[in-house]
Protein backbone atom coordinates (compact mmCIF):
# COMPACT_ATOMS: atom_id res chain seq x y z
CA UNK A 1 0.00 0.00 0.00
CA UNK A 2 2.98 2.44 0.98
CA UNK A 3 4.39 1.38 -2.24
CA UNK A 4 1.73 2.65 -4.37
CA UNK A 5 1.72 5.64 -2.55
CA UNK A 6 4.97 7.05 -2.13
CA UNK A 7 5.20 8.73 -5.53
CA UNK A 8 2.50 10.59 -4.29
CA UNK A 9 4.17 11.97 -1.43
CA UNK A 10 7.35 12.68 -3.59
CA UNK A 11 5.36 14.79 -5.70
CA UNK A 12 3.20 16.06 -2.99
CA UNK A 13 5.02 19.05 -1.50
CA UNK A 14 6.41 20.92 -4.72
CA UNK A 15 2.85 20.68 -6.41
CA UNK A 16 0.99 21.67 -3.15
CA UNK A 17 3.60 25.04 -3.60
CA UNK A 18 2.70 25.54 -7.44
CA UNK A 19 -0.75 25.01 -7.09
CA UNK A 20 -0.90 27.81 -4.28
CA UNK A 21 1.68 30.53 -5.58
CA UNK A 22 0.97 29.99 -9.35
CA UNK A 23 -2.41 28.33 -10.48
CA UNK A 24 -4.18 29.71 -8.11
CA UNK A 25 -3.14 33.18 -8.68
CA UNK A 26 -4.11 32.87 -12.54
CA UNK A 27 -7.65 32.25 -11.78
CA UNK A 28 -7.78 34.68 -8.95
CA UNK A 29 -6.05 37.31 -11.31
CA UNK A 30 -8.97 36.60 -14.08
CA UNK A 31 -11.38 37.57 -11.36
CA UNK A 32 -9.82 40.29 -9.71
CA UNK A 33 -9.64 42.04 -13.47
CA UNK A 34 -13.63 41.76 -13.50
CA UNK A 35 -13.81 43.44 -10.13
CA UNK A 36 -12.64 47.02 -8.90
CA UNK A 37 -10.93 47.45 -5.95
CA UNK A 38 -8.27 49.21 -3.80
CA UNK A 39 -6.60 46.83 -1.36
CA UNK A 40 -8.59 48.27 1.52
CA UNK A 41 -12.55 48.56 1.23
CA UNK A 42 -14.40 45.43 2.20
CA UNK A 43 -16.25 45.44 -0.97
CA UNK A 44 -15.14 43.78 -4.50
CA UNK A 45 -17.78 44.75 -6.69
CA UNK A 46 -17.81 43.23 -10.17
CA UNK A 47 -17.43 45.51 -13.12
CA UNK A 48 -16.97 43.50 -16.41
CA UNK A 49 -14.53 44.38 -18.83
CA UNK A 50 -14.73 48.60 -17.49
CA UNK A 51 -11.01 47.72 -16.80
CA UNK A 52 -10.00 46.26 -19.90
CA UNK A 53 -11.93 49.00 -21.94
CA UNK A 54 -10.46 51.82 -19.26
CA UNK A 55 -6.76 50.17 -20.11
CA UNK A 56 -7.40 50.00 -24.23
CA UNK A 57 -8.52 53.48 -23.93
CA UNK A 58 -5.80 54.79 -22.21
CA UNK A 59 -2.48 56.65 -23.45
CA UNK A 60 -0.53 54.95 -20.52
CA UNK A 61 -1.07 51.88 -21.43
CA UNK A 62 -0.52 52.24 -25.05
CA UNK A 63 2.73 54.34 -24.26
CA UNK A 64 3.95 50.85 -22.11
CA UNK A 65 3.14 48.89 -25.01
CA UNK A 66 5.18 51.21 -27.41
CA UNK A 67 8.28 51.35 -25.28
CA UNK A 68 7.97 47.42 -24.77
CA UNK A 69 7.74 46.99 -28.79
CA UNK A 70 10.51 49.65 -28.97
CA UNK A 71 12.54 47.77 -26.86
CA UNK A 72 12.26 44.36 -28.22
CA UNK A 73 12.66 45.69 -31.82
CA UNK A 74 16.00 47.24 -31.23
CA UNK A 75 17.40 45.17 -28.68
CA UNK A 76 16.71 41.56 -29.89
CA UNK A 77 18.65 41.96 -33.21
CA UNK A 78 21.28 43.37 -31.67
CA UNK A 79 21.42 40.66 -28.81
CA UNK A 80 21.03 38.05 -31.64
CA UNK A 81 23.79 39.82 -34.18
CA UNK A 82 26.37 40.09 -31.60
CA UNK A 83 25.63 36.84 -29.94
CA UNK A 84 25.76 34.57 -32.93
CA UNK A 85 29.36 36.75 -34.30
CA UNK A 86 31.00 36.23 -31.11
CA UNK A 87 29.83 32.81 -30.30
CA UNK A 88 31.17 32.13 -33.70
CA UNK A 89 34.86 33.39 -32.63
CA UNK A 90 34.29 31.89 -29.03
CA UNK A 91 33.39 27.87 -29.89
CA UNK A 92 37.01 26.69 -29.37
CA UNK A 93 38.25 24.93 -25.74
CA UNK A 94 41.08 27.10 -25.73
CA UNK A 95 41.57 29.01 -22.40
CA UNK A 96 41.23 32.61 -24.52
CA UNK A 97 38.36 31.52 -25.62
CA UNK A 98 36.94 29.75 -22.66
CA UNK A 99 38.04 33.06 -20.67
CA UNK A 100 36.20 35.72 -22.73
CA UNK A 101 33.13 33.35 -22.57
CA UNK A 102 33.32 33.38 -18.83
CA UNK A 103 33.35 37.57 -18.85
CA UNK A 104 30.80 37.31 -21.28
CA UNK A 105 28.76 35.26 -18.91
CA UNK A 106 29.42 36.87 -15.48
CA UNK A 107 26.49 39.78 -15.77
CA UNK A 108 24.14 37.19 -16.48
CA UNK A 109 24.21 35.67 -12.91
CA UNK A 110 25.15 39.22 -11.77
CA UNK A 111 22.57 40.89 -9.23
CA UNK A 112 20.28 43.09 -11.48
CA UNK A 113 19.93 45.61 -8.90
CA UNK A 114 23.95 45.85 -8.95
CA UNK A 115 24.18 46.17 -12.56
CA UNK A 116 21.47 48.81 -12.54
CA UNK A 117 22.99 51.04 -9.97
CA UNK A 118 26.63 50.51 -11.65
CA UNK A 119 25.66 52.19 -15.14
CA UNK A 120 23.31 54.49 -12.95
CA UNK A 121 26.80 55.96 -11.77
CA UNK A 122 28.32 55.45 -15.10
CA UNK A 123 25.29 57.43 -17.35
CA UNK A 124 25.27 60.01 -14.33
CA UNK A 125 25.17 63.43 -15.73
CA UNK A 126 27.62 64.86 -13.23
CA UNK A 127 30.53 62.87 -12.15
CA UNK A 128 29.33 59.76 -14.45
CA UNK A 129 32.05 58.01 -16.15
CA UNK A 130 30.55 57.91 -19.74
CA UNK A 131 30.58 62.24 -19.22
CA UNK A 132 34.03 62.17 -17.90
CA UNK A 133 34.73 60.49 -21.11
CA UNK A 134 33.27 62.39 -23.78
CA UNK A 135 34.19 65.70 -21.83
CA UNK A 136 37.71 64.96 -22.05
CA UNK A 137 36.93 64.82 -26.12
CA UNK A 138 36.05 68.49 -25.72
CA UNK A 139 32.03 67.32 -25.79
CA UNK A 140 29.49 69.00 -23.94
CA UNK A 141 27.78 66.64 -21.14
CA UNK A 142 24.99 64.37 -22.00
CA UNK A 143 21.88 63.83 -19.91
CA UNK A 144 21.41 60.34 -20.54
CA UNK A 145 19.03 59.30 -17.95
CA UNK A 146 17.21 62.69 -18.22
CA UNK A 147 16.63 62.70 -21.74
CA UNK A 148 13.52 60.88 -22.81
CA UNK A 149 15.30 60.15 -26.14
CA UNK A 150 18.19 58.52 -24.46
CA UNK A 151 17.24 56.58 -21.62
CA UNK A 152 15.06 54.10 -23.31
CA UNK A 153 18.86 53.16 -25.21
CA UNK A 154 20.81 53.65 -22.20
CA UNK A 155 18.00 50.93 -20.61
CA UNK A 156 18.69 49.01 -24.01
CA UNK A 157 22.31 49.18 -23.51
CA UNK A 158 22.55 47.77 -19.91
CA UNK A 159 20.06 44.97 -20.45
CA UNK A 160 21.86 43.78 -23.58
CA UNK A 161 25.22 43.86 -21.47
CA UNK A 162 23.73 41.71 -18.84
CA UNK A 163 22.55 39.34 -21.24
CA UNK A 164 24.57 38.98 -24.29
CA UNK A 165 26.32 36.18 -22.38
CA UNK A 166 23.52 33.86 -22.31
CA UNK A 167 22.97 34.08 -25.54
CA UNK A 168 26.21 33.63 -26.80
CA UNK A 169 26.32 30.23 -24.73
CA UNK A 170 23.08 29.00 -26.26
CA UNK A 171 24.71 29.95 -29.53
CA UNK A 172 28.16 28.22 -28.67
CA UNK A 173 25.89 24.60 -28.14
CA UNK A 174 24.13 25.24 -31.07
CA UNK A 175 27.42 25.66 -33.17
CA UNK A 176 29.40 23.15 -31.46
CA UNK A 177 25.92 20.66 -32.94
CA UNK A 178 26.74 21.36 -36.50
CA UNK A 179 29.01 18.61 -37.88
CA UNK A 180 32.68 19.44 -38.85
CA UNK A 181 32.14 17.45 -42.00
CA UNK A 182 30.11 20.15 -43.57
CA UNK A 183 32.58 23.03 -42.77
CA UNK A 184 35.02 20.53 -44.55
CA UNK A 185 32.94 20.32 -47.42
CA UNK A 186 32.61 24.17 -47.67
CA UNK A 187 36.38 24.49 -47.25
CA UNK A 188 36.70 21.74 -50.33
CA UNK A 189 34.58 23.89 -51.93
CA UNK A 190 36.48 26.64 -51.81
CA UNK A 191 34.04 28.68 -49.74
CA UNK A 192 35.31 31.97 -48.33
CA UNK A 193 35.24 32.47 -44.48
CA UNK A 194 32.24 34.50 -44.48
CA UNK A 195 30.44 33.06 -47.04
CA UNK A 196 30.91 29.76 -44.82
CA UNK A 197 28.97 31.72 -42.37
CA UNK A 198 26.27 32.92 -44.55
CA UNK A 199 25.98 29.25 -45.90
CA UNK A 200 26.38 27.03 -43.65
CA UNK A 201 26.68 28.42 -40.47
CA UNK A 202 23.89 30.79 -40.13
CA UNK A 203 21.24 28.48 -41.95
CA UNK A 204 21.97 25.52 -39.43
CA UNK A 205 22.02 27.97 -35.99
CA UNK A 206 18.61 28.87 -37.46
CA UNK A 207 16.57 26.80 -34.35
CA UNK A 208 19.01 28.32 -31.87
CA UNK A 209 17.86 31.72 -33.85
CA UNK A 210 14.61 31.10 -33.45
CA UNK A 211 15.05 29.77 -29.77
CA UNK A 212 16.59 32.80 -28.41
CA UNK A 213 14.45 35.19 -30.91
CA UNK A 214 11.10 34.23 -28.88
CA UNK A 215 13.00 34.01 -25.39
CA UNK A 216 14.18 37.69 -25.46
CA UNK A 217 11.17 38.79 -26.88
CA UNK A 218 9.09 37.33 -23.79
CA UNK A 219 12.21 38.44 -21.65
CA UNK A 220 11.46 42.07 -22.88
CA UNK A 221 8.02 41.70 -21.73
CA UNK A 222 8.87 41.19 -18.52
CA UNK A 223 11.75 44.03 -17.97
CA UNK A 224 11.41 45.41 -14.61
CA UNK A 225 14.44 45.81 -12.39
CA UNK A 226 17.36 47.93 -14.52
CA UNK A 227 13.78 49.70 -15.32
CA UNK A 228 12.42 50.38 -11.60
CA UNK A 229 16.10 50.81 -10.63
CA UNK A 230 17.45 53.27 -12.93
CA UNK A 231 14.41 55.36 -14.24
CA UNK A 232 11.39 54.23 -12.58
CA UNK A 233 9.74 54.70 -15.76
CA UNK A 234 10.91 58.37 -16.60
CA UNK A 235 11.17 61.26 -17.92
CA UNK A 236 8.11 61.30 -18.87
CA UNK A 237 7.08 57.90 -19.24
CA UNK A 238 9.77 57.48 -21.45
CA UNK A 239 10.92 54.14 -19.91
CA UNK A 240 7.83 53.00 -18.88
CA UNK A 241 7.90 49.64 -19.77
CA UNK A 242 4.32 47.13 -19.33
CA UNK A 243 5.71 45.65 -16.36
CA UNK A 244 7.43 48.72 -14.60
CA UNK A 245 3.32 49.64 -15.16
CA UNK A 246 1.78 47.14 -13.60
CA UNK A 247 3.76 47.38 -10.15
CA UNK A 248 2.93 50.99 -10.67
CA UNK A 249 -0.75 50.49 -11.14
CA UNK A 250 -1.10 47.82 -8.19
CA UNK A 251 1.57 49.03 -5.58
CA UNK A 252 1.52 52.27 -5.85
CA UNK A 253 -2.17 53.48 -7.42
CA UNK A 254 -3.30 49.99 -5.41
CA UNK A 255 -5.88 49.52 -8.13
CA UNK A 256 -6.20 46.04 -7.85
CA UNK A 257 -9.11 45.15 -10.92
CA UNK A 258 -6.81 47.34 -13.56
CA UNK A 259 -3.46 46.11 -12.57
CA UNK A 260 -4.98 42.59 -12.76
CA UNK A 261 -6.36 43.34 -16.20
CA UNK A 262 -3.02 44.26 -17.26
CA UNK A 263 -1.44 41.22 -15.89
CA UNK A 264 -3.89 39.16 -17.60
CA UNK A 265 -3.12 40.59 -21.00
CA UNK A 266 0.47 40.07 -20.35
CA UNK A 267 -0.28 36.48 -19.41
CA UNK A 268 -1.91 35.58 -22.67
CA UNK A 269 0.44 37.15 -24.70
CA UNK A 270 3.14 35.74 -23.03
CA UNK A 271 1.89 32.16 -23.14
CA UNK A 272 0.81 32.11 -26.85
CA UNK A 273 4.54 33.30 -27.65
CA UNK A 274 5.32 30.32 -25.35
CA UNK A 275 3.31 28.34 -27.34
CA UNK A 276 4.65 29.39 -30.54
CA UNK A 277 8.23 28.86 -29.49
CA UNK A 278 7.31 25.17 -28.94
CA UNK A 279 5.22 24.36 -32.32
CA UNK A 280 8.03 25.48 -34.60
CA UNK A 281 11.10 24.25 -32.29
CA UNK A 282 9.04 20.73 -31.68
CA UNK A 283 8.51 20.55 -35.80
CA UNK A 284 11.75 21.71 -36.33
CA UNK A 285 13.49 19.08 -33.85
CA UNK A 286 11.32 16.28 -35.36
CA UNK A 287 12.64 17.58 -39.08
CA UNK A 288 15.91 17.14 -38.26
CA UNK A 289 15.59 14.27 -36.47
CA UNK B 1 41.46 27.20 -33.94
CA UNK B 2 41.61 30.89 -34.35
CA UNK B 3 42.80 31.78 -30.90
CA UNK B 4 45.83 30.68 -30.07
CA UNK B 5 48.64 32.97 -30.76
CA UNK B 6 49.81 35.00 -27.71
CA UNK B 7 48.53 38.30 -30.07
CA UNK B 8 44.94 36.64 -29.97
CA UNK B 9 45.00 35.72 -26.41
CA UNK B 10 46.07 39.14 -25.25
CA UNK B 11 43.42 40.75 -27.32
CA UNK B 12 40.85 38.47 -25.61
CA UNK B 13 42.18 39.65 -21.83
CA UNK B 14 41.84 42.98 -22.99
CA UNK B 15 38.35 42.85 -24.90
CA UNK B 16 37.28 40.82 -21.68
CA UNK B 17 38.43 43.19 -19.47
CA UNK B 18 37.11 45.99 -21.39
CA UNK B 19 33.57 44.43 -21.21
CA UNK B 20 33.69 43.92 -17.54
CA UNK B 21 35.13 47.21 -17.20
CA UNK B 22 31.90 48.98 -15.91
CA UNK B 23 31.55 46.22 -12.77
CA UNK B 24 35.62 46.55 -12.65
CA UNK B 25 35.81 50.26 -12.41
CA UNK B 26 32.69 50.53 -9.70
CA UNK B 27 34.73 47.99 -7.15
CA UNK B 28 37.95 50.52 -8.00
CA UNK B 29 35.57 53.14 -7.14
CA UNK B 30 34.14 51.54 -4.26
CA UNK B 31 37.42 52.02 -1.96
CA UNK B 32 38.19 55.82 -2.72
CA UNK B 33 37.09 58.70 -0.56
CA UNK B 34 33.73 60.39 -1.98
CA UNK B 35 35.31 63.62 -1.19
CA UNK B 36 38.41 62.98 -3.35
CA UNK B 37 36.67 61.48 -6.28
CA UNK B 38 34.23 64.62 -6.54
CA UNK B 39 37.37 66.61 -6.43
CA UNK B 40 38.62 64.94 -9.78
CA UNK B 41 41.46 63.44 -7.04
CA UNK B 42 42.36 60.18 -5.92
CA UNK B 43 42.51 58.87 -2.52
CA UNK B 44 42.50 55.27 -0.82
CA UNK B 45 39.88 54.21 1.98
CA UNK B 46 38.11 51.09 3.58
CA UNK B 47 35.30 53.72 5.36
CA UNK B 48 32.84 53.46 2.35
CA UNK B 49 32.62 49.48 3.50
CA UNK B 50 32.63 50.18 7.07
CA UNK B 51 29.62 52.63 6.58
CA UNK B 52 27.37 50.49 4.47
CA UNK B 53 27.84 47.21 6.97
CA UNK B 54 27.28 49.56 10.15
CA UNK B 55 25.42 52.88 9.69
CA UNK B 56 23.67 51.39 6.58
CA UNK B 57 22.65 48.06 7.88
CA UNK B 58 23.92 45.60 4.88
CA UNK B 59 25.56 43.55 7.22
CA UNK B 60 21.94 42.83 8.38
CA UNK B 61 20.75 42.87 4.69
CA UNK B 62 23.68 40.45 4.04
CA UNK B 63 22.21 38.34 7.00
CA UNK B 64 18.65 38.19 5.47
CA UNK B 65 19.78 37.36 1.99
CA UNK B 66 21.90 34.17 3.35
CA UNK B 67 19.22 33.33 5.65
CA UNK B 68 16.50 33.69 2.70
CA UNK B 69 18.54 32.49 -0.21
CA UNK B 70 19.58 29.38 1.89
CA UNK B 71 15.99 27.92 3.00
CA UNK B 72 15.18 28.73 -0.35
CA UNK B 73 17.95 26.83 -1.79
CA UNK B 74 17.56 24.15 1.02
CA UNK B 75 13.99 23.28 0.34
CA UNK B 76 13.84 23.96 -3.00
CA UNK B 77 16.26 21.35 -4.23
CA UNK B 78 14.83 19.13 -1.51
CA UNK B 79 11.45 19.21 -3.05
CA UNK B 80 12.72 19.00 -6.68
CA UNK B 81 14.65 15.81 -5.95
CA UNK B 82 11.49 14.19 -4.70
CA UNK B 83 9.70 15.28 -7.50
CA UNK B 84 12.17 14.59 -10.10
CA UNK B 85 12.96 10.66 -8.44
CA UNK B 86 8.76 9.63 -8.39
CA UNK B 87 8.76 11.63 -11.99
CA UNK B 88 11.43 10.05 -13.32
CA UNK B 89 11.05 5.81 -11.59
CA UNK B 90 7.41 5.23 -10.85
CA UNK B 91 4.47 5.44 -13.21
CA UNK B 92 1.34 6.59 -11.09
CA UNK B 93 -1.90 7.63 -12.40
CA UNK B 94 -1.82 11.08 -13.21
CA UNK B 95 1.94 11.39 -13.28
CA UNK B 96 2.22 12.76 -16.78
CA UNK B 97 -0.64 14.92 -16.10
CA UNK B 98 1.04 15.94 -13.03
CA UNK B 99 4.92 16.45 -14.82
CA UNK B 100 2.84 18.07 -17.61
CA UNK B 101 1.45 20.75 -14.87
CA UNK B 102 5.19 21.05 -13.25
CA UNK B 103 6.78 21.59 -16.49
CA UNK B 104 3.84 24.25 -17.83
CA UNK B 105 4.86 26.56 -15.03
CA UNK B 106 8.00 27.43 -16.94
CA UNK B 107 5.41 29.02 -19.62
CA UNK B 108 4.07 30.71 -16.94
CA UNK B 109 5.15 34.45 -16.50
CA UNK B 110 5.64 35.14 -12.69
CA UNK B 111 4.02 39.06 -12.54
CA UNK B 112 0.40 36.98 -13.04
CA UNK B 113 1.05 35.95 -9.44
CA UNK B 114 2.27 39.29 -8.32
CA UNK B 115 -0.96 40.43 -6.57
CA UNK B 116 -2.58 37.40 -5.59
CA UNK B 117 0.52 35.90 -4.06
CA UNK B 118 0.61 39.37 -2.34
CA UNK B 119 -3.14 38.98 -1.14
CA UNK B 120 -2.23 35.44 -0.06
CA UNK B 121 0.40 36.09 2.42
CA UNK B 122 -1.54 39.45 3.30
CA UNK B 123 -4.46 37.20 4.37
CA UNK B 124 -2.12 34.62 6.12
CA UNK B 125 -0.13 37.52 8.33
CA UNK B 126 2.88 36.49 6.36
CA UNK B 127 3.86 39.68 4.94
CA UNK B 128 7.05 41.22 6.08
CA UNK B 129 8.47 37.85 7.45
CA UNK B 130 11.11 36.09 6.31
CA UNK B 131 8.17 32.86 5.67
CA UNK B 132 6.68 35.64 3.33
CA UNK B 133 10.09 36.17 1.29
CA UNK B 134 10.64 32.45 1.32
CA UNK B 135 7.59 30.32 0.93
CA UNK B 136 6.00 31.85 -2.67
CA UNK B 137 9.67 31.11 -4.01
CA UNK B 138 10.17 27.57 -2.96
CA UNK B 139 8.99 25.61 -5.96
CA UNK B 140 11.55 25.15 -8.86
CA UNK B 141 10.09 23.59 -11.75
CA UNK B 142 12.95 23.87 -14.07
CA UNK B 143 15.27 21.88 -11.35
CA UNK B 144 12.58 19.68 -11.35
CA UNK B 145 12.74 19.02 -15.04
CA UNK B 146 17.07 18.87 -15.01
CA UNK B 147 16.39 16.39 -12.35
CA UNK B 148 14.36 14.22 -13.62
CA UNK B 149 16.11 14.14 -17.04
CA UNK B 150 19.41 13.22 -15.32
CA UNK B 151 17.66 10.12 -13.20
CA UNK B 152 16.19 8.83 -16.13
CA UNK B 153 19.91 8.48 -17.09
CA UNK B 154 20.85 6.36 -14.35
CA UNK B 155 20.27 3.02 -15.13
CA UNK B 156 17.07 1.24 -13.64
CA UNK B 157 19.18 -1.66 -12.78
CA UNK B 158 21.02 0.19 -10.01
CA UNK B 159 17.82 0.72 -8.16
CA UNK B 160 17.04 -2.97 -9.35
CA UNK B 161 19.86 -4.38 -7.22
CA UNK B 162 18.89 -1.93 -4.05
CA UNK B 163 15.38 -2.66 -4.02
CA UNK B 164 16.33 -6.83 -3.70
CA UNK B 165 18.60 -5.99 -1.42
CA UNK B 166 15.35 -5.14 0.45
CA UNK B 167 15.57 -1.21 0.05
CA UNK B 168 12.55 0.49 0.47
CA UNK B 169 11.81 3.65 -2.22
CA UNK B 170 13.48 6.49 0.17
CA UNK B 171 15.80 4.28 0.63
CA UNK B 172 16.62 3.76 -2.89
CA UNK B 173 16.64 7.79 -3.95
CA UNK B 174 19.12 8.45 -0.65
CA UNK B 175 21.64 6.02 -1.33
CA UNK B 176 21.55 5.66 -4.79
CA UNK B 177 20.00 7.92 -6.75
CA UNK B 178 21.26 10.97 -4.73
CA UNK B 179 24.99 9.83 -4.85
CA UNK B 180 24.93 9.66 -8.32
CA UNK B 181 23.16 12.89 -9.30
CA UNK B 182 25.79 14.58 -6.99
CA UNK B 183 26.60 16.96 -9.91
CA UNK B 184 23.42 17.69 -11.12
CA UNK B 185 21.78 18.28 -7.56
CA UNK B 186 25.18 20.76 -6.64
CA UNK B 187 24.35 22.81 -9.71
CA UNK B 188 20.96 22.70 -9.67
CA UNK B 189 21.28 24.27 -5.92
CA UNK B 190 23.34 26.84 -6.89
CA UNK B 191 20.71 27.87 -9.77
CA UNK B 192 18.16 28.05 -7.10
CA UNK B 193 20.60 30.00 -4.96
CA UNK B 194 21.66 32.83 -7.68
CA UNK B 195 18.10 33.19 -8.66
CA UNK B 196 16.83 33.74 -5.40
CA UNK B 197 20.07 35.97 -4.38
CA UNK B 198 19.40 38.38 -6.80
CA UNK B 199 15.80 38.26 -6.91
CA UNK B 200 13.76 41.81 -6.55
CA UNK B 201 10.16 42.35 -7.32
CA UNK B 202 8.61 39.74 -4.61
CA UNK B 203 10.89 41.10 -2.00
CA UNK B 204 10.37 44.50 -3.17
CA UNK B 205 6.40 44.12 -2.51
CA UNK B 206 6.57 41.41 0.45
CA UNK B 207 8.76 43.55 2.37
CA UNK B 208 8.26 47.02 4.18
CA UNK B 209 10.08 46.99 7.39
CA UNK B 210 13.75 48.09 6.50
CA UNK B 211 15.33 44.93 9.02
CA UNK B 212 13.92 42.63 6.99
CA UNK B 213 15.47 43.87 3.38
CA UNK B 214 17.61 42.21 1.12
CA UNK B 215 20.68 43.15 -0.01
CA UNK B 216 19.05 44.00 -3.79
CA UNK B 217 16.33 45.63 -1.75
CA UNK B 218 18.65 47.89 0.32
CA UNK B 219 20.80 48.59 -2.68
CA UNK B 220 18.28 49.91 -4.50
CA UNK B 221 17.04 51.84 -1.49
CA UNK B 222 20.57 53.01 -0.35
CA UNK B 223 20.84 54.44 -4.33
CA UNK B 224 17.69 55.93 -4.52
CA UNK B 225 17.46 57.69 -1.01
CA UNK B 226 20.91 58.77 -0.74
CA UNK B 227 22.52 61.48 1.77
CA UNK B 228 23.84 64.34 1.10
CA UNK B 229 20.69 65.19 -1.53
CA UNK B 230 22.02 66.59 -4.47
CA UNK B 231 25.37 64.27 -5.10
CA UNK B 232 24.75 60.54 -4.44
CA UNK B 233 27.98 59.46 -2.51
CA UNK B 234 29.08 57.10 -5.75
CA UNK B 235 31.68 55.10 -3.63
CA UNK B 236 29.63 54.13 -1.03
CA UNK B 237 26.51 53.14 -3.34
CA UNK B 238 29.73 51.47 -4.73
CA UNK B 239 30.78 49.62 -1.74
CA UNK B 240 27.00 48.20 -1.17
CA UNK B 241 27.10 47.36 -4.52
CA UNK B 242 30.10 45.28 -4.39
CA UNK B 243 28.92 43.33 -0.90
CA UNK B 244 25.57 42.17 -2.54
CA UNK B 245 27.43 40.73 -6.22
CA UNK B 246 30.87 38.97 -3.85
CA UNK B 247 28.74 35.54 -3.03
CA UNK B 248 27.33 35.52 -6.30
CA UNK B 249 30.29 35.78 -7.83
CA UNK B 250 31.87 32.70 -5.56
CA UNK B 251 28.70 30.61 -6.45
CA UNK B 252 29.21 31.10 -10.17
CA UNK B 253 33.32 29.67 -10.08
CA UNK B 254 31.33 26.63 -8.18
CA UNK B 255 29.05 26.57 -10.49
CA UNK B 256 31.60 26.02 -13.21
CA UNK B 257 33.41 23.41 -12.02
CA UNK B 258 30.39 21.27 -11.22
CA UNK B 259 28.93 21.93 -14.59
CA UNK B 260 32.26 21.19 -16.32
CA UNK B 261 32.63 17.92 -14.10
CA UNK B 262 29.12 16.73 -14.44
CA UNK B 263 29.66 17.12 -18.19
CA UNK B 264 32.98 15.11 -18.26
CA UNK B 265 31.03 12.55 -15.88
CA UNK B 266 28.58 12.18 -18.21
CA UNK B 267 30.96 11.51 -21.31
CA UNK B 268 32.45 9.28 -19.31
CA UNK B 269 29.68 6.94 -18.84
Amino acid sequence: MLRKLSPYLYVLPILSFIAVFTYIPIATSINLSFREWDFLSSTKPFVGFDNYKLLLSSTEFWNSVKVTAIFAVISVPIRLALALVLASLLTSEKFASRMLRGAFFLPSVTSTVSIAVVFSWIFATDYGTANAIITAFGAEKVPWMQDPNLALFVIILVNTWKQIGYDIVIYIAGLQAIPTELYDAAAVDGGRRFHVFRRVTMPLVMPTTYFLLVISVIEAFQVFTIVNVMTDGGPANATDMIVNMLYRVGFTLFDIGTGSALAVMLFILLIALSLIKSRVLGRRVHYEA
Amino acid sequence: MKLEKPFISGLALFGGLLFLSPALYSIWLSFQTADAYYAGGLEFTLDNYGRAVGHYHFARYLLNSVIVSGIVTLGGITMATLAAYAFARFRFVGSDLLFGATVATLMIPSHISLIPNYLTLADAGLLDSYAGLILPALASAFATFFLRQYIRGIPRSLDEAAYMDGASSIQVLWRVIVPLSKPAILSMALYIFIGEWNSYIWPLVAIGKSDLYTLQIGLARLYRINPGEDLIDWPLVMAASTISILPVLLGFALVERHLVRGITMGAVK
